[in-house]
């Protein structure tokens, strides 16, 4: 059976414009020997991630080892399958469709029930109100810009409005075909820069290998799926810039140009990056242009498309979602702010790596020494491409495009120092990660012609210790693992008690109320109880509600904030007079709160409301209050 | 597949999803090879070429996937409500659009050949469909393992007409009955005192059983407080409280 139907008057050969793929396996035995060792392997490996969790659960201390051998256990093979000179197309195609799948074991294991990562909580939330309301664009409480860029919800909620599924259900299905995605996308995107399938499956393994891979990028949150879309634009991008002249160029344009429609719908910070990347990619083909060693029509397409590209994300920005700038402006003055506070004399305004962290000596070694082999495999590559200039002059342009690109990785990799430069660090390497991948896996594929047998177990324990590493730099403990409930932490705070408080509240009063919240409690009030929290910022600081010392009557502006803005319920979280978050933030990043080991609010400060006349206790579950503003009883007394 | 078909089996999965309905474990996958085919339709209207396999299966998953934002952002624009029919109606309306451009592009043109392309799907989905299933046991496993307890709490809340209580009360000389709501989840049965507080007057107390995992409507009898002035009343459940404010029926300045 064909998918489509013989063109008249072509050969089978001549209507395939693209180079045919190398044939497939002519035995099956290595299929079957690889299926059944990663049928094998997936197996133990799948025991071992959930051996894990349970030791995190009952905090025995394991769970590191656990996890890393769980993941070791399948991947290692796979690897060795996807590089062996042997391997088949299919069977290639086969191994990396169950990497990805087993990739995305440990997120599914950590969350197979609902939202616990913070951003998941405003996706979730988001999709519920386009089931509930059948609307776009709403304002989130949460992430206040996610409601701009629907492309993640609006596509979970249309699969579980048209399935019946549930929204996490949906989501983890648009998760996981998006974490495939990435994974053919890069092996695609290697194929079409440096025509080996082989070169390919390493590119895959080594983009994998990145922080955000594992946890971050595989979160029901917009990066998950506008990534994914960010590679198989390049892959278009590509195919435009190579197609023969005429009709087939104009349709792999018009194929990038949707793509990337798509991926400012989607995410705004990956929206910037494909922009990024074009516009390096735009350079470098200018370049070798003014040497006359690229075609022009190669430089006019990259330049076309990108220019494309930039009127549909700045119309975006500007038109839909104006609010972005002003919400990604203050991280990066901060960050940088932060960074000159280092270099300054006083040295402050840093971060220290690993702070109260109960990661492993070895995972914290493995993190450092991450760094040291991407510095030193984007050495490697620079050398490589000095030395072999292969491939047509499409293929040249992308191969320096991520050099480039993967360069970028070093300084992003400075702002992990500073508090505000840290998440924004972290978002970056999913992109720069991507030039080291393509750019680094011809080198590994040189060596291991070479010296199959040394350099193939050498290469092998450098895998794994990057992984570690880099899964260790990105993502805190927490995150990764259950546990015991920790206050302070975005995905241990919710215990049952804070879940109960905003059924009732949702139950009893109705949904879309304005509240005053913290984060943690905001999180649960915001997505699962439907409610609009504020959590503060410069402008609305609700956290002076909290911070004014018992007696002491909060200012008159914010009162008239609240009542204008008609705010009607307070929630008091008294974890916070007795423990420090686990991730130091209270309300949000630029809370004036002091931070130290010791919680920054007494109980005096927490309990001041149960004796103040425009605050109705409603509802009290010994950690939870819940508090109905009555402004018109401010000036009031009573006995 | 001829695009034809391809047409006739989107329109088939879309008017399922949309009008029939069925369990979710068969409309998933019905729906995924629906966005599928949906992605195929746009890869030959616009690509309109033969490509590497797992090329096309990318891009048509990719460009099927992207197809839900780019609808639910259309009917927004046109202020229609994003409901299931009116996702099913749209995803037709844009594979028939795409159709469309895909039979005028192979009358002239004709389409590309790829007979790699049904294993290459089964290299993807055979993986794929494993992946799922060793997922899915090592969920149901997690689950079946038992877990630590969680946190317990006892909370009480305003009930009932107190339950709006959003200014003073006026209480009258009788005094009156306020509902209460006392939940419990997670801890041992235990015997809480229930006590009534009239500013700093204890007005009444008794012990009241909670028993966990309920939810019970308890009344509490708050008598008049004393004169026209402003009083606090706390009722409250051992640790846990609400907390009113109230004035009694008497004419006397405060």
């Amino acid at each position: 059976m064909t998918l489509t139907r013989p063109a008249p008057g072509r050969t089978t050969g001549a209507a395939v414009a693209s180079p045919l793929e190398a044939a497939a396996t002519v035995s099956r035995r290595p299929a079957i020997l690889c299926a059944a060792t990663l049928v094998a392997t997936g197996s133990a490996g799948a025991a071992l991630l959930v051996a894990a969790n349970r030791a995190a659960e009952w905090d025995t201390g394991r769970q590191f080892a656990l996890f890393w051998a769980g993941m070791l256990v399948f991947t290692l093979p796979a690897v060795y399958w996807l590089v062996r000179r042997g391997t088949g197309t299919r069977l290639r195609v086969a191994v990396l469709t169950a990497y990805a799948g087993f990739t995305y074991l440990p997120k599914l294991l950590r969350t197979p029930d609902g939202p616990l990562y913070h951003d998941e909580f405003a996706h979730w939330r988001q999709a519920r109100e386009i089931l509930l309301d059948g609307r776009l664009f709403e304002q989130n409480p949460i992430v206040k810009v996610v409601g701009d860029f629907p492309g993640l919800h609006s596509a979970v909620a249309a699969i579980s409005g048209l399935t019946g599924v549930s929204i996490w259900h949906g989501a983890l299905l648009v998760l996981m075909v998006a974490h495939l995605l990435v994974v053919l996308g890069v092996a695609v995107l290697a194929e079409e820069i440096w025509q080996d399938a082989r070169i390919a499956a390493v590119a895959t393994i080594v983009y994998s290998l990145n922080s955000s891979f594992l946890f971050f990028d595989t979160q029901f949150g917009y990066e998950s799926l506008a990534i994914p879309l960010l590679v198989w634009t390049l892959v278009a991008l590509h195919r435009a810039m190579r197609g023969p002249a005429g009709r087939a160029r104009l349709g792999w344009s018009a194929v990038t140009v949707m793509l990337s429609a798509a991926t400012i719908a989607t995410h705004h910070l990956t929206a910037l990056g494909l922009l990024g990347v074009m516009l390096i990619l735009c350079a470098v083909a200018t370049a070798r242009a003014l040497r006359r060693i690229n075609p022009r029509a190669v430089t006019w397409t990259a330049w076309a498309l990108t220019a494309a590209a930039t009127v549909l994300v700045v119309s975006y920005l500007w038109v839909v979602a104006p609010r972005t700038a002003g919400y990604l402006d203050p991280y990066l003055a901060r960050a940088l702010d932060q960074f000159a506070g280092m270099a300054g004399e006083g040295g402050g305004g840093g971060r220290t790596l690993f702070r109260e962290s109960i990661a492993p000596w070895w995972e914290r070694a493995a993190a450092f020494g991450a760094q040291g082999v991407a510095g030193l495999g984007m050495l490697a590559a620079a050398l490589w491409l000095r030395r072999r200039r292969e491939g047509d002059a499409v293929s040249r342009n992308g191969a320096l495009t991520m050099f480039v690109l993967g360069s970028c990785y070093f300084p992003a990799a400075l702002l992990i120092l500073t508090p505000s430069g840290a998440e924004g660090a972290r978002r970056s390497w999913a992109f720069s990660y991507l030039g080291i991948a393509l750019v680094v896996a011809p080198v590994v594929i040189w060596l291991l012609d070479r010296a199959p047998f040394y350099s193939g177990t050498a290469l092998l324990a450098v895998c794994a210790v990057v992984m570690v590493g880099n899964t260790a730099a990105g993502m805190n403990p927490s995150y990764r693992f259950p546990g015991p409930p920790v206050f302070g932490s975005d995905t241990r705070s919710a215990i049952p008690e804070v879940s109960a408080a905003s059924a009732w509240l949702r139950s009893t009063q109705g949904r879309d109320l304005r509240i005053v919240a913290d984060r943690y409690s905001g999180l649960i009030f915001g997505s699962f109880g439907g409610q609009r929290p504020v959590t503060g910022s410069v402008s609305f600081p609700t956290y002076d509600l909290y911070l004014a010392q018992p007696g002491r009557q909060p200012s008159p502006r914010l009162i008239e904030q609240l009542s204008s803005w008609r705010f009607t319920y307070l929630i008091v979280d008294r974890r916070m007079a007795r423990e420090v978050p686990e991730i130091q933030i209270y309300f949000e990043t630029n809370e004036p709160v002091p931070h130290s080991d010791k919680p920054a609010f007494t109980l005096g400060q927490l309990t001041k409301f149960d004796r103040t006349p425009w605050t109705i206790k409603i509802y009290d579950s010994g950690n939870i209050a819940i508090y109905r503003f009555d402004f018109a009883s401010l000036r009031k007394a009573a006995r | 597949m001829t695009t034809p078909r391809i047409l006739a089996a989107t329109y088939a999965a879309l008017a399922v999803l949309g009008f029939a309905g069925g369990p979710p474990w068969v409309l998933t996958p019905l729906c995924l090879a629906a966005l599928v085919a949906l992605g195929e339709l746009w890869l030959r209207a616009l690509a309109g070429e033969a490509m590497p396999t797992v090329t096309r299966i990318g891009l048509a998953t990719a460009a099927g996937l992207v197809s839900l934002p780019f609808l639910a952002i259309t009917l927004h624009a046109t202020g229609i409500l994003i409901r299931p029919r009116a996702l099913a109606v749209g995803l037709a309306v844009l594979a028939t659009l795409l159709g469309v451009i895909v039979l005028l592009r192979e009358r002239a043109d004709g389409a590309p050949v790829d007979p790699r392309l049904p294993r290459t799907v089964a290299a993807v989905a055979i993986p794929g469909f494993l992946t799922l299933v060793a997922g899915f046991l090592a969920l149901q496993a997690y689950d079946r393992l038992p877990h630590p307890p969680q946190p317990g709490y006892t909370s009480l809340a305003l009930n009932g007409w107190a339950g709006d209580i959003d200014r003073p009360v006026a209480i009258p000389a009788r005094g009156v009955h306020v509902p209460v709501r006392v939940s419990s989840a997670g801890r041992p049965a235990a015997t809480e005192p229930l006590r009534v507080r009239v500013g700093s007057r204890l007005v009444s107390g008794r012990a009241l059983a909670v028993v966990p995992g309920t939810t019970r409507s308890v009344d509490v009898f708050v008598p008049a407080p004393p004169g026209n002035c402003l009083h606090r009343i706390e009722i409250s459940l051992g640790a846990t409280s609400t907390v009113f404010y109230g004035h009694g029926p008497g004419q006397r300045r405060c």
